[in-house]
């Protein structure tokens, strides 16, 4: 049993046209493929010829199959295009940092070693990656082609404000409030403390951290000022303001990542009276502790960033 | 005409064809007739473009069908319906009128030449 490439063409065409109409498309490409066929005919070409010209010209049966059933020959198309970036763009913003933060603090907390963290951080950071592509594209296609409408519509609502970028008065205030309450808090832990114990002062911070740790605080504290005040004066953020901001964050970072690491920031004593002689276990403090350390690789992490991007900003403008 | 004209002139010629047919159809006519029909007034037209665009324009009730089977090889005739006539003259007229409005914009130009 032979069949002709023209049966094989049209058995392919009409392959995915719902059933009721695939008899009468299969017979009207029938006789149009005939008629071309004998117009080539008549012109002297040989049957075979012939036929394979009228089938080339009719072009990829599963594109005349589309144009039949109406179907869209793109993923997404334009109507949905944006709505379907933006989003995707938004979510990929959230999500991925959420993801490896949460895995990285879920493994820090079980104890994993550095390297295991880091390897299943960025495991998972490109699994989320995956899936949000994946899973936000799948449901665009499917919108794309049951013609549902997203409701998203674009209105002059959404044009972005020309934002202010930590030049402003506010930040400098904000800055200089933030670290003078961190300071007082500070000088008050030490010498008069929040809890007293028969007199005297407990405090939180170990009080071995004085002088010479609390002086590098202080410090960067004071620089943090400087930077917060020349940026006020100079209006905008500059190069040299970012390269600052970073080197100051990763000084606070590796302050605290190191001293929580030794153990040392934070007074023995006052763990043992708070937490050890009311119940609560070690394994609760190194969890606390792993906390603490994310916090602050975290705030510093998103100073240094939040920086740069304040740079790009200002150098656009 | 050049390659880079080509998306452009294709972009003016869409929708023409679908006045073209139903124009044609307004006498009965089967799928390749009136491909060749198209052509030799100057619409040509891919068959892929115009066997769906038949069966579109059928589903929307600008035309109608009909299978004839007195001859050896049975075809599908269709032809313009009532809707598909009033559909018909209301794109004849847009057209005259787009017609109009392009004269006056080459008008323009020259008048504008000139001063």
């Amino acid at each position: 049993m032979t069949t002709t490439l023209t049966e094989r063409y049209i058995a392919q065409a009409v392959k995915g046209l719902p059933p009721e109409t695939q008899n009468d498309v299969r017979a009207e490409l029938e006789a149009s493929i005939a008629d071309a066929i004998e117009a080539q005919l008549e012109q002297g070409e040989e049957h075979g010829d012939a036929e394979r010209a009228v089938l080339t010209e009719l072009g990829d049966p599963g594109a005349l199959a589309a144009g039949y059933i109406d179907r869209p020959l793109q993923l997404v198309g334009p109507k949905y295009y944006l709505t379907w970036w933006r989003l995707l763009k938004l979510l990929l913003w959230i999500v991925i940092p959420c993801v490896v933060g949460a895995v990285a603090l879920g493994l820090a907390i079980s104890e994993a070693s550095f390297g295991e963290i880091i390897g299943q951080s960025i495991a998972a950071g490109i699994a989320a990656f995956v899936h949000l592509c994946f899973w936000v594209t799948l449901v665009f296609a499917i919108l794309e082609r049951t013609g549902a409408d997203t409701g998203a519509e674009w209105d002059v609502d959404q044009l972005p404000e020309p934002q202010s970028t930590g030049t402003g008065r506010a930040d400098l205030i904000a800055t200089l409030i933030f670290l003078g309450i961190t300071v007082g808090a500070l000088l008050w832990d030490y010498f008069i403390g929040f809890i007293r114990v028969d007199g005297e002062a407990l405090s939180l911070m170990n009080p071995s951290l004085w002088p010479a740790w609390m002086t590098v605080l202080f410090v960067i504290f004071a620089i943090d000022i400087v930077l917060a005040i020349a940026i006020f004066v100079k209006g905008r953020w500059t190069t040299a303001f970012a390269v600052v901001n970073t080197a100051l964050a990763v000084s606070f970072a590796s302050w605290g990542l190191t001293l929580l690491g030794r153990e040392q920031l934070v007074n023995p004593e006052w763990l043992d009276f708070v937490f050890l002689q009311n119940g609560v276990g070690e394994e609760v403090l190194r969890i606390l502790a792993v906390l603490l350390g994310f916090g602050i690789a975290g705030f510093s992490l998103w100073s240094i960033i939040d920086g740069w991007l304040k740079r790009r900003k200002d150098a656009l403008r | 005409m050049s390659e880079e004209f080509e998306t452009h002139l294709q972009e003016l010629r869409r929708g023409t064809v679908v006045l073209a047919c139903l124009q044609l159809l307004r006498t009965a006519g089967y799928g390749y007739g009136l491909l060749e029909a198209l052509e030799q007034r100057g619409f040509a037209t891919d068959a892929n473009t115009l066997y769906p665009l038949l069966r579109r324009l059928e589903k929307q009730g600008y035309l109608t069908s009909e299978w004839n089977t007195a001859e050896t090889r049975p075809r599908k005739f269709y032809r313009t319906s009532p809707d598909g006539q009033r559909l018909a003259d209301t794109l004849t007229e847009e057209w005259a009128s787009l017609t109009g409005a392009i004269a006056s914009l080459t008008d323009d130009t020259t008048s504008t030449e000139e001063h």
